[in-house]
């Protein structure tokens, strides 16, 4: 279970973004969270996966209380979920060629032996050629781009995926292969989904329930 | 021509846009060239001059003072009658290196303090910030001439003093781009990866950040050889026979009251040039460092 | 028909406003388009290849392709905004015969950027000044690209402002105080001041969101009813759908289907299989992706370069398919429909 308590969380000072929302995920099922941009879905996806911490509200994940957040969060914890980001651009060190960006999480976490293994296995699922993975980023495709960023996110096999408008800046096809993706990852894990996005067609199609943000936001206890 | 059998598809006709950017480009390589050109002509001219050059050039010979330019003097000679080619060359090498370990030095310094209080924030970046401001608060000059005053004269004492007074703006620049680099979602991506607060500052920010601090280290050699030169024109810097420009300059204050104008200006040319040059070339760097952000297509 | 409502009003391509003439030359011709980058070494990545079609005046074709298939450089083109490094081939007329790849820096920037080719940008976040107020920029376009006197500046700012549906009260915002959807009007605005006869919008659409780009796409589209002509890239199908009379497909640089949008999307639908893949990977149809990636520009094969993902693909894509009656392919999935 990934649950999400009375979230209040925002950048620095005036109203916050996100305030006092409740949400949880069943192990095992997608939802589709959606809602207008700017509406601070994506705020809760970044507290979902341990990476912005909350003003109030508590997030409790597979049982445990998270306490701490970003950096001082227990690796065991943040490692559970994998985020995909809108904009593979800026998710993705320029300077790392394809192959060490999937690689990256398994090298941070002493797992090097993997690698071998591990990232050609990946690449293949997401649809990535030898010879892409040779590439740095500003040499591919945003499309080929995200599937490496889709592929980086599964890497350590993490039961729980965040997608923050993973399919936004893509065109049909990729967006399709990228969520067949995840959803053959999940059947063969059972990991649960949040899909947060703001086309209600994919979201619908892809997810076992769809969430509107305003059923979410403002509903005090 | 085409095959008969394949109609329209003749081969295309090629052209870049008159006036657009073929001319600008071809100055800007251009430019590029010729600063490349000198700063390797000055490199050689450190290296090999004094070895080729007899070293009695260097004697005092007051039969030959002052003369003006001409092939046996190309520079002409001092008021006791050293050539002046050779001091200034001499002169050259000790400002470039002052220049050079100085620039180094304050570029090591900078780029740790910045590194460090963009990595970790919080009080840490707090106090590093107003340490910089605090020194920024100083004149450079002013520092400069305290902690020269401080030694006794000699390479060393100037290098430190320029030195600490150029790290601060290359600390700036490293935390800001560690800033700007930290809020980036490869961040996140490599936190929710498993990486730790040290792995993600030696992997992902400090390489993003070297290229800036390599272009500002260049950028500070010039800076540094006229900080030297302003420190050795005020009898600060070098003593007299390890002359840089600065001092050869000051030198030819003298003569040059007296219509002697060839003392100050070589060693001022030799100082001027190779420091635009090398200016030029960091320029060309810093507009090249831009566009590798974006995409392949638009290249 | 599965992507949502379409607009009312005049759609068939080439509507006239009243008064010009039926006869009337289209607002752009664009015949063997090629842009090709010069990299370090004497090679060549090639972007755009023999690309060709016409714009008539109120037509609103839409270009759509996935990303980094070369449509954005052929607006840049179009526009005479490529880099230095850039090479370009071919014609692209306006109506009084000017060609847009010919002419100089000082033609394009004094008679046809803003005057004769609106653009609305992708970004209008990037394409706005951020520390001026709308109207002050907009007032800036109407003396830039009008010499109105300063009394009937304020004016055409704030017409260029109501035809874009961007509210009069709200002009005397910066841009970092509007939403999403209000910065893509001032910016449509901008485009509008000039009165220019075509509207080139580039991925106006991205990153808003789905509603927004219902809005936006309907907004352009309005534009076209008073005779000027949009030439729209997109990679959103289903905003594509939504406003084109035309659409045209890009594929590794190439046009490889040009079809009237009732055909396109409706039925039998796309001839191209690259574009019947496309349109199967929507969610609101099959959602099944095109197998496998699409060749790098710089390693184009020298057949058809879809062939390699095309489950029609036989012995005769070995070599280049000629575009000859809108259509790019050996195996087209739908034979080439009747004349009328």
């Amino acid at each position: 279970m990934l649950e999400l308590r009375s979230i209040t969380a925002g950048h620095g000072r005036g109203t916050p973004a996100v305030r006092d929302v409740s949400l949880t995920l069943e192990p095992g099922t997608s939802t589709g969270l959606l809602g207008p941009s700017g509406c601070g879905k994506s705020t809760l996806a970044r507290v979902a996966a341990l990476l912005h911490r909350p003003d109030r509200g508590t997030l409790v994940l597979d049982g445990t209380p998270v306490t701490r957040w970003r950096h001082r969060a227990p690796r065991e914890q943040r490692t559970a979920v994998g985020v995909v980001f809108q904009q593979p651009r800026l998710a993705a060190d320029p300077r790392l060629p394809l192959h060490d960006l999937i690689a990256e999480p398994l090298r941070a976490c002493g797992r090097r032996p993997e690698v071998r293994t591990r990232v050609p296995e990946l690449a293949g699922r997401v649809g990535l050629g030898a010879d892409l993975l040779g590439r740095r980023p500003h040499e591919v495709s945003d499309g080929q781009l995200q599937r490496a960023c889709l592929a980086r996110a599964l890497v350590l096999r993490p039961r729980w995926l965040v997608c923050d408008e993973m399919t936004a800046m893509l065109d049909a096809s990729t967006a399709a292969a990228l969520v067949g993706v995840v959803e053959e990852y999940r059947a063969d894990t059972g990991a649960g989904l949040l899909a947060v996005g703001h086309d209600p067609v994919l979201l619908e199609r892809w997810c076992d329930r769809t969430v509107h943000w305003s059923e979410l936001a403002g509903r005090t206890p | 021509m085409a095959e008969p059998a394949t109609p329209p598809e003749a081969a295309p006709v090629w052209r870049t846009r008159p006036g657009r950017t073929a001319g600008a480009a071809g100055t800007r390589t251009l430019r590029v060239r010729l600063s490349a050109a000198l700063v390797l002509a000055t490199v050689l001219a450190v290296l090999l001059v004094p070895a080729l050059v007899p070293l009695d050039r260097q004697a005092v010979d007051l039969a030959s003072k002052l003369l003006p330019p001409s092939w046996d003097h190309p520079f002409g000679t001092d008021e006791v009658g050293r050539d002046l080619l050779l001091r200034s060359v001499h002169g050259l090498r000790v400002s470039l290196l002052v220049g050079v370990v100085a620039a180094l030095v304050a570029t090591v310094a900078g780029t740790a303090v910045g590194a460090a209080a963009g990595a970790l924030g919080g009080w840490t970046d707090r106090l590093l910030m107003r340490l910089v401001d605090t020194f920024s608060a100083v004149p450079h000059l002013l520092l400069g001439v305290l902690v020269v005053a401080l030694f006794r004269p000699g390479v060393w004492p100037v290098v430190v003093s320029v030195a600490l007074t150029h790290w601060l703006s290359t600390a700036r620049i490293v935390r800001a781009e560690m800033l700007s680099l930290r809020s980036r979602p490869f961040v996140d991506a490599a936190l929710s990866g498993g990486a730790s607060r040290f792995r993600i500052t030696l992997r992902h920010l400090v390489p993003g950040v070297l290229p800036q601090a390599g272009l500002a280290a260049v950028l500070m050699i010039p800076h540094a050889m006229w900080h030297e030169s302003a420190l050795s024109f005020l009898g600060l810097g070098l003593p007299a026979h390890e002359a840089s420009l600065g001092t050869l300059v000051q030198n030819a204050r003298g003569p040059l009251l007296a219509g002697a104008w060839w003392p100050t200006l070589f060693p001022g040319l030799l100082l001027i040039v190779p420091t635009l040059a090398l200016a030029g070339l960091a320029a060309a760097w810093r507009d090249r460092l831009s566009p590798r952000t974006r995409s392949e297509l638009m290249l | 028909m599965t992507t949502g409502p379409r607009t009312p009003g005049p759609r068939t391509p080439g509507t006239q406003p009243p008064g010009t003439q039926a006869a009337a030359r289209p607002v752009l011709r664009v015949h063997g388009l090629s842009v090709r980058f010069a990299l370090r070494g004497g090679r060549y990545v090639e972007a755009v290849i023999d690309a060709g079609f016409e714009l008539a005046a109120g037509e609103c074709l839409v270009l759509v392709g996935e990303s980094g298939c070369g449509k954005s450089v052929l607006a840049s083109a179009l526009l005479g905004l490529l880099p230095g490094n850039a090479q370009t081939a071919g014609t692209a007329l306006l109506d009084d015969g000017l060609d847009l790849l010919a002419a100089d820096e000082r033609t394009l920037a004094r008679t046809v950027r803003g005057r004769r080719i609106g653009l609305v940008p992708q970004s209008p976040a990037a394409h706005l000044t951020p520390v001026r107020t709308v109207r002050s920029q907009l007032e800036e376009a109407v003396r830039e690209l009008t010499g109105a006197p300063r009394a009937g500046r304020r004016a055409a700012a704030e017409a260029a402002a109501a035809r874009a549906a961007f509210p009069t009260g709200h002009l005397d915002r910066h841009p970092h105080e509007l939403s999403g959807g209000l910065a893509q009007r001032a910016a449509t605005a901008l485009a509008l001041v000039g009165d220019a006869p075509l509207l080139l919008a580039d991925e106006p659409t991205t990153g808003l969101d789905r509603d927004l780009v219902h809005r936006t796409a309907d907004e352009l589209r309005a534009h076209t009813r008073d005779g000027r002509s949009l030439l729209m890239i997109t990679h959103d199908l289903a905003a594509a759908a939504r406003i084109a009379d035309t659409v045209a497909v890009m594929y590794a640089g190439r046009i490889v289907e040009l079809a009237p949008a009732a055909r396109f999307f409706g039925a039998p639908g796309p001839r191209h299989p690259y574009a019947r893949g496309l349109l199967a990977a929507l969610p609101e149809r099959e959602f099944t992706p095109l197998p496998g990636n699409p060749p790098a520009l710089s390693a184009l094969p020298p057949g058809c370069a879809f062939a390699a993902r095309c489950p029609a693909a036989g012995p005769a894509c070995a070599e280049r398919p000629a575009f000859t009656g809108g259509l790019a392919c050996h195996h087209p999935a739908v034979p080439e429909p009747a004349r009328a």
